[in-house]
């Protein structure tokens, strides 16, 4: 045991000290996260002052009714809009303008908005700095609103009917579960391909970081004196753990990370009136727990077969030839997820996510669209526990004689013939 | 107790038998020789002794007990095949091996840095090992070797790539180790450093050892058979019965006599045919004639 656990804390030390892990784990996601937040704050930036507006009225009528619709209120109860003054039809344009552009270059004022003779020419507003984004919004919509609605009345319609008459109607997504009915806004479909793609990525990645260690004690004949101290068994298994153990840092850090941006980003939206699509999201503890599960049980069978795979070649080249075998059923899985997807419940996916070199991915899938019965996701588990064992057996089995093996890239026949040697 | 004792031991590989039938004994405090051409079977021997392999037939003993995973650590072993991990940092490399040989890890890297200062490499031992040259890192992998005071050590030609002035340092701590009970196993193709420093050889040829004992008794044996003489003249003695082979050598010639000859009538000869001799001098065979009358078949 005090072997293993020199192993293990070598493995781990060494894949977590690298400038690659630190890159990988800290930097990007922070660079990511700090990109969010930095959108995040500058969508949800506000305004705490009122723009002093004047509006000079060529038209003589669109005034009254777009000054009524700015009577939007800021988050400390100052009005949006603080409308200094009305010009209507001015005797000399050029002039006021003038005047007006003064006043803003003085900041006596923020902005003027220009309403033309004919409203199918352009409105404009003249501002000094074009910050408070947020303002032009409304505004853009109060001149709207007033020119439709002078549009409409001089056609005998009002405003409100058209606005009644065209009003959607609204089809709400209910999710029944065990434990009662949620509102489903195509989250959970969201969810089940991130944990797909997850889980893939990271079974895949990790048992490549595997094989690529073992071989690489094989090419730099490491090995040997290793084997000289440890059983390669000890070897092999400190070899899994460790990667596993720098594989749970690194899950550590971005779940961590990710909690505090959804909090965050959940935070922010309720600020801005619940709009964002963050709030929303909520991945269940169960889940999170029967993933974790599934994965390290599918980590341990796919990285042990991928380290023997590392332990049967002696070149980068010969293991990316024999490293489809662990990968093709993972390859599977990607490939044949969408019929899991669409009916959890089918018989076809009831079977493949029993068959233990699927189960880490289509399961978990199953679990996070529909709880499956749970007799299934025991049989499901008890068989992935038994094909990892017996892979493990026979992994260390390729391992003890493979290492020892240069040269010739091993046939799949020929690395059977070592499951009996003793 | 003898260091390590193989009765009968076998290992095949598939339809190739490495190893068919060792005997060996070592004793215990002894420098042994364990000689023999390439594919012979000294490593597979090697690695069933460190329990890297497991051996068909026969058993194993490793000071006094059957070869397991706790014998592994009365062992230090410098592989042939070696080499390590080439972006760990020297120290922690040595105290990494040498934690798993045991030690805490406080009293490796005390030895370690001992170890480093006397091999002259102290102000190395925070440099990456992929910096240091072949021959530094030989000493590194020397160092993991030994640091453990492991009383048997099997050394798989640890002359290689080491310059006069280190093979003599580890020379000298080979000795130095014998000196202090150590037993050392010692195999290499240099049979000029076996001469040298082998109590006792073994030579295994074809997977069975074909000769083995004291290095000592074992040329006294073979008897003083080989003449070296230098002289000038006519050469036409060198033709007499009773001598097997000629050798030309730079000064003279060696000449390897007949089973039971004897040396007077060579001379007789030689004196016959007006031949001046200026030297006649009969020797013990070389360990490299040896070697090569065991192992080389007609």
């Amino acid at each position: 045991m005090r072997k293993l656990r020199l192993i293990v804390k070598r493995e781990y030390l060494t894949r977590v000290k690298t400038k690659g892990f630190i890159i990988g784990t800290i930097i990007v996601p922070l660079i990511g996260v700090a990109f969010c937040l930095l959108i995040i704050f500058l969508v949800n930036h506000k305004p705490t002052q009122s723009m002093r507006l004047v509006i000079v009225d060529n038209s003589g009528e669109l005034a009254q009714p777009i000054a009524h619709g700015l009577d939007a209120k800021l988050e400390n109860g100052q009005p949006e809009f603080d409308i200094v003054d009305t010009i209507v039809q001015p005797a000399s344009p050029d002039s006021v303008q003038a005047d007006l552009r003064t006043r803003i270059n003085t900041g006596k004022l923020d902005a003027y908005l220009w309403i033309p003779r004919d409203p199918k020419e352009s409105f404009e507003l003249h501002m000094r700095n074009p910050d408070n984004f947020s303002l032009i919004g409304p505004l853009s919509g109060a001149v709207d609103q007033a020119v439709i609605s002078r549009r409409l009345s001089d056609r005998g319609v009002h405003l409100d009917d058209i606005k009644t008459i065209l009003q959607g109607t609204d089809l709400k997504l209910l999710k029944v579960s065990e434990t009662g009915e949620s509102v489903e806004k195509g989250q959970s479909i969201g969810i089940a391909i991130a944990l797909v793609i997850l889980l893939y990525t990271a079974l895949l990645m990790y048992g490549i970081i595997t094989m690529r260690s073992v071989l690489e004690e094989k090419t730099t004949r490491t090995m040997e004196v290793l084997i000289s101290a440890v059983r390669p068994f000890e070897l092999l298994t400190g070899k899994i753990l460790g990667v596993a153990a720098a594989a749970f840092t690194q899950f550590a850090i971005w779940m961590i990370s990710t909690a505090l941006l959804f909090s965050y980003g959940a935070l922010a939206a309720a600020g801005m009136g619940g709009g964002s699509a963050l709030s929303g999201v909520h991945v269940p503890a169960s889940l999170v727990v029967w993933a974790s599960v599934f994965f390290f049980g599918g980590y341990f069978l796919y990285s042990s077969m991928f380290a023997a795979i590392g332990a049967a070649c002696s070149n980068d080249q010969d293991a990316q030839q024999l490293q489809w075998i662990a990968m093709a059923p993972l390859v599977f899985c990607m490939l044949i997820y969408s019929v899991v997807l669409n009916d959890p419940s089918s018989n076809v996916s009831v079977g493949l996510s029993l068959v233990p070199f699927f189960a880490p991915v289509l399961m978990a899938l199953r679990i996070s669209l529909q709880t499956p019965p749970l007799w299934q996701i025991a049989l499901s588990l008890a068989l992935l526990f038994i094909t990892t064992i017996g892979t493990i057996w026979a992994s260390a089995k390729i391992y003890r004689v493979g290492i020892l093996m240069y040269g010739k890239r091993p046939s799949i026949v020929e690395m059977f013939r070592w499951l009996r040697y003793s | 107790m003898d260091a390590i004792t193989l009765e009968n031991v076998t290992k095949s590989y598939d339809a190739v038998t490495a190893v068919s039938g060792i005997n060996l004994r070592v004793p215990q405090g002894a420098i042994l020789g364990l000689l023999g051409p390439n594919g012979a079977g000294k490593t597979t021997t090697i690695r069933m002794i460190m329990n890297i392999l497991v051996a068909d037939e026969g058993t194993i003993q490793v000071l006094g007990q059957p070869v397991s995973d706790k014998t592994r650590d009365l062992v230090g072993y410098l592989p042939e095949e070696r080499g390590l991990y080439p972006r760990m940092k020297v120290l922690d490399i040595i105290v990494f091996l040498a934690a798993l040989h045991g030690l805490t890890e406080a009293e490796a890297a005390k030895r370690a840095k001992e170890w480093l200062e006397r091999l002259g490499l102290s102000e190395w031992s925070g440099k990456k090992l992929l910096d240091l040259s072949k021959g530094m890192q030989q000493k590194v992998q020397f160092i993991t070797a030994v640091i453990h005071k492991p009383p048997l050590v099997i050394l798989d030609e640890p002359f290689s790539g080491l310059d006069p002035v280190n093979a003599a340092t580890v020379e000298e701590i080979m000795i130095e180790m014998r000196a202090n009970g150590s037993t050392i196993v010692l195999s290499t193709h240099r049979m000029e450093q076996v001469e040298r420093m082998c109590d006792s050889i073994c030579l295994i040829d074809k997977g069975r050892n074909v000769l083995d004992g004291e290095l000592r008794a074992i040329k006294q044996s073979y008897g003083k058979n080989t003449l070296h003489v230098e002289f000038t003249g006519d050469e036409s003695f060198l033709k007499h019965p009773a001598i097997l082979s000629v050798k030309h050598l730079g000064s003279g010639v060696e000449a390897k006599l007949a089973p039971g000859a004897d040396p007077q009538e060579i001379l007789k000869a030689a004196v016959q045919a007006n031949a001046r001799i200026t030297r006649f001098e009969l020797l013990e065979p070389s360990l490299n004639e040896i070697f090569i009358d065991r192992t080389t078949h007609a």
